[in-house]
């Protein structure tokens, strides 16, 4: 029987206590490079927990490539986590760390020492193997982490920030070895608080904000859908407010934000022809208008609108 | 996926943790506990030891102490017996009193003397093995069943999972590709392995440190009797605990946060276990274990205050076979309601 490909999200949602980890949430992840992109607090890791059964949903349902999480005994041959947590069982050698993991899952020694040596040499830790994981850099822990989540080589990588702490050249070895697994048709899902770290790589991009999905798909759609949305400009000028006051009055003008130091403002607008015709009728009328700045010609601004003032950090 | 791959992959997570159950960070008292009444037999045989060499040079021969009787004086004894080990002399007034030792290096002989005049013989063992074996017995009901192996398990198997929690590692095993029941079974083995070995232990060196002292004839003959019975019916009453205690706290460990409530409340419920109805009864460890136990403890003084003898008082006593498939029931009743909880445990290393 054809498992299902894919994994999905129904209807989820994950309350801990009071504070909400995540709202509503339904999804439908193919295989290949998926980021989930949002800021610190906004759900990503409560949404890859939720996949690896390391929480249950209040309500809706998660699926696995058609595996529930509540079975881990069969989860667990198809996914493999990286999580954030930083800790590392007490005493434990690089070698050992991943080594465990495959004992478990049935094999012989000398084959799990076999699995163990090659997902080690894909994270090129092969000298550090044999100290104790306590007193591996950031970087190395954050790399047996990864060599530990993929050596039984599963269907669906779970990565919780992945790239975090990895010098230049070997996050660009990492990014590689994550495109051979999307190449193979694998899931490989990933998480950053930095859209720019990630769009390139991803095939897929999953925007969330307060527990909830901003926006979702391809990058090339998800981009559209923002440029869609309305322009940005930052504006100094020497009166701020009455500036504000006047520009509010434009009916293609969404919202006005003052900046804290009262010489600037923060203008969304549906038109940019007609935001620059009000622009200079203002100008005409002397307040001083020593600059306009698009605020939103990046990627992060663009993310900054999707999600920068609804983080919760 | 059948029960013996299970199985296998139980004894693989119990070999893996074992280390961390003999070598808990916080648990390093779980030692303390079980070694602790050895040490008081020790001190014990020590001061035996010393006062057999210290008193052998000045000690009178057996005959010579076998002739005292009241009535004979003061002079008369020191003339036969020559000084004695130690003495003690005050008056109240109207009337002088001695107190006298005397050994021959097996017996401590104590003297009282009114007006220089014999009153008083009191003769007893400088080891009496009898004696110590029944204190052995004691010591072993009441601190180490109740106290030593209830905390030292505690401290084990409330550390399996809380412990990992704790330390931010529990997730490893959550990730692991086995069930949740299997993961707990083989930390489970993995604590009982640990603390049969560190209780079993400790209770072999204990009863050993009874008799290293004492008159190696009478040590024969108890070798040669009921010695080795003993012996194993400790260490089985001991490992038995550890088996019920374990799934006890392995369980509490799962379902609460705070030991120390559990603690409280386990003591209470096993110290009233004798007052409660039959049927109650049966829900305890130490109801059962406790009928193991070879040699019978000192009945309980009536001076004791009465909230202590609420606490002390023993269970009713079943037989040995009953006692096994007691802590069994219990054991898997407890495991039973661990089972359903490790299901539902959540990874969640928020402040604690
Ligand atoms: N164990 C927990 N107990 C209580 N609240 C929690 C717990 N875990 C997460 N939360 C809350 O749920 C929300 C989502 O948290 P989550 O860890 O999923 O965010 P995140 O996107 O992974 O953040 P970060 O980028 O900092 O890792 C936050 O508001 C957080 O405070
Ligand atoms: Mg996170």
């Amino acid at each position: 029987m054809m498992r299902d490909p894919e994994v999905v999200f129904d209807g989820v949602s994950k309350f801990y206590g009071e504070v909400l980890g995540v709202n509503r949430v339904s999804l439908n992840v193919p295989p290949g490079i998926t980021a989930l992109v949002g800021p610190n607090g906004s759900g990503k890791t409560t949404l890859m927990n939720l996949m690896a059964g390391l929480i249950f949903p209040e309500r809706g349902t998660v699926s696995v490539r058609g595996i529930s999480p509540r079975d881990p005994e069969k989860l667990m041959r198809v996914l493999g986590y990286a999580t954030q947590y930083d800790a590392a069982p007490r005493g434990v050698t690089g070698f050992d760390f991943v080594l465990t993991g495959l004992l478990l899952y049935g094999h012989t020694r000398a084959e799990a020492e076999r699995l163990a040596w090659r997902a080690i040499e894909r994270v090129n830790l092969r000298e550090a193997a044999g100290r104790k994981v306590a007193a591996y850099s950031k970087g190395m822990r954050q790399r047996i982490r990864l060599a530990q989540a993929m050596a039984h080589d599963p269907e669906v990588v779970v990565l919780d920030e992945p790239l975090n702490g990895l010098d230049p050249l070997v996050r660009a070895e990492t990014i590689s070895l994550f495109r051979e697994w999307a190449a193979e048709e694998r899931h490989v899902i990933l998480s950053s608080h930095v859209l720019q770290e990630v769009d390139v790589i991803s095939d897929q991009v999953i925007l969330i904000s307060n527990g909830m999905i901003v926006a979702e798909g391809e990058i090339r759609n998800v981009r559209s859908e923002i440029s869609e949305h309305p322009s940005q400009f930052l504006v100094r000028c020497r009166d701020a407010s009455r500036v504000a006051a006047m520009l509010f009055g434009e009916p293609h003008v969404t919202e006005v934000r003052l900046q804290d130091d009262g010489a600037g403002l923060l203008v969304s607008t549906r038109s940019r022809d007609e935001f620059a015709q009000a622009l200079g009728r203002i100008a005409v009328q002397s307040h001083e208008i020593e600059g306009v700045i698009p605020a939103d010609e990046n990627v992060d601004s663009l993310y900054g609108y999707l999600i920068g003032s609804g983080g919760r950090s | 996926m059948n029960l013996a791959f299970r199985l296998r992959q139980a004894l693989l997570i119990a070999r893996l943790e074992v280390r961390r159950a003999f070598f808990s960070k916080r648990g390093f008292w779980v030692y303390g506990l079980a070694l602790f009444p050895m040490l008081i037999f020790l001190g014990h045989g020590l001061e035996v030891k010393w006062k057999r060499e210290a008193w052998s040079k000045s000690a009178a021969s057996r005959a010579q102490l076998d002739t005292i009787a009241e009535g004979q004086t003061l002079d008369e004894i020191e003339r036969r017996l020559g000084r004695p080990i130690r003495r003690h002399h005050w008056e109240d007034g109207e009337r002088e009193h001695d107190s006298w030792l005397y050994s021959d290096g097996t017996r401590q002989v104590r003297l009282r003397f009114t007006n220089r005049v014999l009153t008083g013989i009191q003769s007893r063992q400088i080891a009496n093995f009898d004696e110590d074996r029944t204190v052995l017995a004691t010591v072993f009901q009441y601190f180490y069943l109740r106290l030593a192996i209830f905390f030292g398990c505690l401290g084990i198997f409330m550390n399996l999972f809380r412990g990992e929690m704790l330390d931010k590692t529990l997730h490893y095993w959550l990730l692991a590709p086995a069930r949740r029941e299997t993961v707990m079974i083989g930390k489970y083995l993995a604590g009982v392995a640990a603390s049969m070995v560190i209780f079993g232990l400790g209770t072999a060196a204990c009863f050993f440190a009874v008799m290293w002292y004492q008159n190696p004839v009478e040590v024969d003959a108890y070798w040669g009797g009921a010695g080795p019975a003993h012996l194993f019916w400790y260490i089985a009453a001991a490992a038995l605990a550890c088996i019920g205690y374990g799934s006890v706290f392995l369980a509490a460990g799962l379902l609460v946060r705070n030991p120390i409530i559990p603690a409280v409340v386990l003591l209470l419920w096993e110290s009233i276990n004798g007052f409660l109805p039959a049927m109650l009864q049966r829900l305890s460890v130490l109801h059962y274990v406790q009928s193991l136990c070879p040699v019978p403890a000192v009945p309980i003084d009536d001076d004791i205050p009465a909230v202590a003898k609420l606490l002390l008082a023993p269970a009713e006593s079943a037989s040995a076979s009953f006692a096994l498939a007691g802590v069994a029931g219990v054991t898997l009743l407890v495991l039973y309601a661990a089972a359903r909880a490790i299901r539902r445990t959540e990874i969640d290393y928020g402040t604690e």
